[in-house]
């Protein structure tokens, strides 16, 4: 028995992976090995997901010292998913997923529906951008996406770029404009110079990455880029495109502070306030999740070999809580092999061999990923940037003020405020203005918890209505099974 | 000069028509790169106060780089370009 | 501490709170008592908001037209505008067995109940929308239809309570009812409330609610799905729905389109709304399509669902709680939001001794059995 129609016409699968970035690749080939019929499926046209974004096939390397490690290890995933029996649906949305393995897609021919005996969720993490005065003027770009912007497409953001939020991805993002020819107009840290001194202990456990970052702050420090710590961009100018930006100190929560406040001449602002893990498969098969700011917010909970409330579903890599693409990588390995075991395809000496010997290697690398987490995580004084009139909900022109206004009318919950306002109504379904959102509505309902989060629902993403029509007949329509 | 030199190669130029005017672009960077090189930043305006809006999050997530392709609302971070796209800026409201 | 009203409602919807406003308005003191956090979060708020003369039953029109006349002067009654519009609506038939039944029912509309209906054959309809599919054999077009903004219906109703005090207990839900001679005590956590009188508004909760009566009163649950596009150019300008009964379909001023239509998900008055069923969604898309082949360049935003309650003879509640001078029910309207307020309003003169019964509504009437609708199966008991 399950939630659905047994007549439903899904094509059958032992394990199906949502997500080709570095873990679900990885669960997918570990489970495939262990001889279990797989399924990947990412909208992308290859695996490697945003921190391994391949390069188009069209644009052939011709340096490879251009390129950083991240490309080498992009190569290798692509590589080893390939030369495994898992079968790939690549540019395939997932608009629905239900308890008991239902996965349904829309793909470049059409609908697909599959139902898995296990699913491994592995969809990575969006980025996090709190609103400022400007913040919606052509050239303002996320960090994260300067980071696809110059490795995975090899394009400058703008010719004169400040580069500004939280951790690690501010420095690599301007190493690597640099690296490009381009120009770095500043840097602006929301974090201390103590705050990543704190972290030392913890980056050390990564030496290869730690002497990767040190070798961008020798490039930013070489160029003479100006570092402004414990700063925020206040504002964007320029109307049409981005024309400048203003900064202001701030203090350990983000909250802008007094003190001297600079304009910096740019055609971009690079700006990221940290990683939020993607939830919406996870809400939506009912998993167990919990509010943890130093991973990214709402995190499933599950155990260290990947297992969540739902005994036919695991999660892996930072979709499941920031910890970074090696730790991504090893979770998804365990994930794949914790589906075998469970399927009961990998004996138990087999698969606890494995597990002990992935354990130091994948603690080395979420210590050094959680103390990224930290640093990523919500600086809530973010917020009193944003000025009545700013942009929060930018799908739909919905203001600071406005939510305000519903809320003092008696909106306490995320889904209240969406009702009365509209915020979260838009096609990126509430995934830029959640975490602004979310702030202000804790407020009134006394704290993030109590906020709440958008309701899980359908499509997952938007999907081209076209998909849903392009063959049937109005007598085949089931009027009568619909249950009216 | 924006394009990165001396890393890739871009041996394919490919023609685009954006909002009835030629465009130059290379096969396989995204369209919003496409359109980034060419100096169009705003790729539509916002349904209700009319701002302009240009590519935010190139992970197809935020849906501000709308534009029709051959007639089809498309992501345009997410699309590669092709010799012969018609591209219209304008975002999902405007026909 | 017992507080003590006039009146206690319980529910905090559309019904709920349109009561409570008139008995308020009459001089009575009133608490709305609501089990969740917010009003009008459930099938009030959630619905498409469509106000079709010609999508209830034609002996309900009458109450079809006050509702609708209602909505539209929502800045009178309640003090805000909920965005009404008037777009005329088409009711289409696809094949001849269709419009045989749709000529009957809307004729019967028309004549019997006085609801301005005109029929068109397909060109005429294409006339007045010309976004329609070829497919249309005969419409029937009224001009009244339209539409209002149930998205809206809490915050409005949430401030014309406090403007006019009545009394609202959020997190509210009475575990336990005595009922005497000088009225009745609802026990919520923490305290107690007595009212003379008791309105049962709690739409699809409304058999649980009977339950603190001590009745067992069987209900149906529909758990009915709406799909939202993006926002596209301006594509139909009609209110469509279709002679089967099973598509409404409208665009809004924003440029979203609302579809629906009473295409059944998952949910239930135990676990609350639930998913939708993608086999249905589907078919609601493909209708929609079918009926305006324009919609196929949007994209699809979101699906979601509420649930109603519906009596087992499929008709409405209005009256007293069978056994009980001083409690009454409101529900299960089938067409509730668009009657909504008109029987809301007809209830608070009812219960002020203003207006007759409605013998038809009358909550006490012999009942079919109550089909079982059994609970489907969720990931947790497998």
């Amino acid at each position: 028995m399950g939630d659905y129609p047994a007549t439903d016409p899904s094509e059958p699968v032992e394990l199906v992976v949502i997500g080709a970035g570095p873990a679900g690749t990885a669960a997918a080939v570990a489970a495939s090995r262990a001889g279990i019929d797989t399924l990947i499926i990412d909208e992308a046209r290859t695996a490697g997901g945003q921190v391994y974004r391949a390069l188009p096939p069209e644009m052939p390397v011709t340096n490879a010292a251009g390129l950083g490690p991240d490309h080498g290890v992009g190569e290798r995933l692509r590589h080893e998913l390939s030369a495994s029996p898992v079968r790939a649906a690549f540019g395939h949305r997932v608009w629905h997923v239900a308890p008991g393995g239902w996965v349904r897609a829309v793909g470049p021919q059409g609908l697909k529906s599959w139902r898995a005996q296990r699913m491994i969720v592995a969809t990575g993490t969006v980025e996090r951008i709190m609103p400022f005065p400007g913040w919606t003027t052509p050239g303002v770009i996320g960090l994260a996406a300067a980071t696809i912007l110059v490795k995975a497409q090899q394009v400058l953001p703008g010719r004169a770029v400040v580069v500004a939020g939280c951790g690690p991805l501010v420095a690599a993002v301007a190493a690597a404009i640099l690296k490009g020819g381009g120009q770095v107009a500043a840097i602006v840290d929301l974090a201390g110079p103590g705050e990543w001194l704190a972290a030392m202990p913890a980056l050390a456990s990564r030496p290869d990455l730690l002497a990767r970052g040190i070798g961008w702050l020798g490039r930013i420090r070489a160029a003479g880029v100006p570092i402004f710590f414990r700063h925020t961009v206040i504002s964007a100018e320029g109307t049409e495109s981005v024309t400048a930006a203003l900064l202001q100190p701030i203090d350990d929560t983000g909250r802008p502070r007094d003190g001297r406040s600079r304009r910096i001449e740019a055609d971009a602002i690079v700006i990221g306030h940290g990683l939020v893990p993607s939830t919406d498969v996870t809400r939506l098969l009912r998993l167990d999740h919990a509010y943890v700011p130093e991973r990214g917010g709402w995190v499933v909970i599950r155990d260290e070999v990947c297992r969540t409330s739902d005994k036919r579903v695991y999660v892996a890599g930072d979709g499941a809580g920031i910890s970074g693409a090696l730790a991504a990588e090893i979770e998804g390995k365990l994930g794949g092999l914790t589906a075998a075991f469970d399927l009961g395809r990998l004996d138990h000496a087999t698969y606890e061999y494995a597990v002990t010997e992935a354990r130091p290697t994948l603690h080395r690398a979420r210590r050094f990923g959680n103390a990224m987490g930290r640093m990523m995580a919500l600086r809530t004084g973010l917020l009193d940037v944003a000025r009545t009139d700013t942009v929060v909900c930018r799908c739909e022109d919905v203001s600071r003020g406005e939510i305000e206004a519903a809320l003092a009318d008696g909106a306490d919950d995320m889904n209240r405020l969406k009702s009365w306002t509209r915020c979260g109504m838009g096609p990126c379904q509430g995934r830029f203005c959640g975490a602004a959102a979310a702030t202000l509505v804790a407020r009134p309902a006394g704290g993030r918890e109590a906020a709440g989060t958008w309701t899980a629902r359908v499509p997952i993403r938007p999907v081209p209505y076209e998909a849903f029509v392009a063959d049937y007949r109005y007598e085949d329509l089931p009027f009568f099974t619909a249950g009216h | 000069m924006i394009r990165i030199q001396n890393v890739v190669e871009r041996p394919h130029r490919v023609e685009l028509t954006v909002n009835g005017q030629p465009i130059s672009a290379f096969a396989g960077e995204s369209v919003a790169v496409a359109l980034l090189a060419a100096g169009i930043r705003i790729l539509r305006l916002s349904p209700r106060a009319e701002t302009p809006r240009g590519l935010l999050c190139m992970m197809g997530t935020c849906q501000e780089c709308i534009v029709r392709i051959d007639g089809r609302i498309t992501q345009a971070c997410l699309e590669p370009a092709r010799d012969g796209l018609v591209i219209d800026l304008g975002g999902a409201q405007n026909g | 501490m017992t507080e003590q009203f006039d009146v206690a409602v319980i529910g905090g919807g559309l019904l709920g709170c349109t009561t409570a406003l008139f008995l308020a308005r009459a001089g009575k003191r009133v608490v709305v008592v609501e089990r969740r956090k917010n009003i009008c979060t459930q099938a009030t708020g959630v619905n498409t908001g469509n106000l079709s003369m010609m999508w209830t039953r034609p002996y309900l029109v009458p109450y079809a037209i006050e509702g609708r006349n209602m909505w539209a002067t929502t800045s009178d009654w309640l003090g805000v505008d909920l965005g009404f519009r008037v777009r005329g609506g088409l009711k289409l038939a696809f094949t001849e067995a269709e419009a045989v039944d749709m000529q009957r029912d809307m004729g019967e509309a028309r004549d019997g109940y006085g609801c301005p209906i005109e029929f068109l054959d397909g060109e005429a309809a294409r006339r007045i929308e010309p976004a329609l599919t070829p497919a249309v054999v005969r419409a029937a077009y009224c001009p009244l239809d339209g539409y209002a903004n149930s998205l809206q219906t809490g915050r409005a109703f949430r401030r014309v309570l406090k403007r006019e005090n009545i009394q609202l207990r959020l997190e509210a839900a009475p575990a336990a009812l005595d009922c005497g001679d000088a009225g009745h005590t609802l026990h919520l956590p923490g305290r107690r409330l007595h009212a003379r009188e008791l309105v049962v508004a709690g739409g699809a909760w409304i058999e649980e609610i009977l339950q603190l009566f001590g009745l067992s009163y069987p209900m149906l649950c529909r758990k009915s799905q709406v799909i939202v596009t993006e926002r596209m150019p301006a594509t139909f300008s009609t209110v469509i729905s279709a002679a089967l009964g099973i598509l409404s379909l409208k665009q809004s001023d924003n440029g979203t389109v609302l579809i629906g239509g009473g295409w059944q998900g998952l949910g239930d008055p135990v676990r609350g709304p639930g998913q939708i069923v993608p086999e249905n969604f589907i078919g609601n898309l493909r209708l929609a399509h079918y009926a305006i082949p324009a919609l196929k360049s949007a994209r699809i935003v979101r699906g979601w669902l509420g649930l109603e309650a519906r009596a087992p003879d499929q008709q409405p509640l209005l009256g007293r709680v069978p056994g009980h001078a001083r409690a009454w029910i409101i529900g299960a309207i089938d067409t509730g939001f668009t009657l909504g307020p008109a029987l809301a309003k007809r209830l608070s003169a009812i219960m002020l001794g203003e207006a007759e019964e409605i013998a038809a509504f009358d909550p006490g009437r012999p009942m079919p059995p109550c089909p079982v609708q059994p609970l489907p199966v969720y990931a947790d008991e497998l």
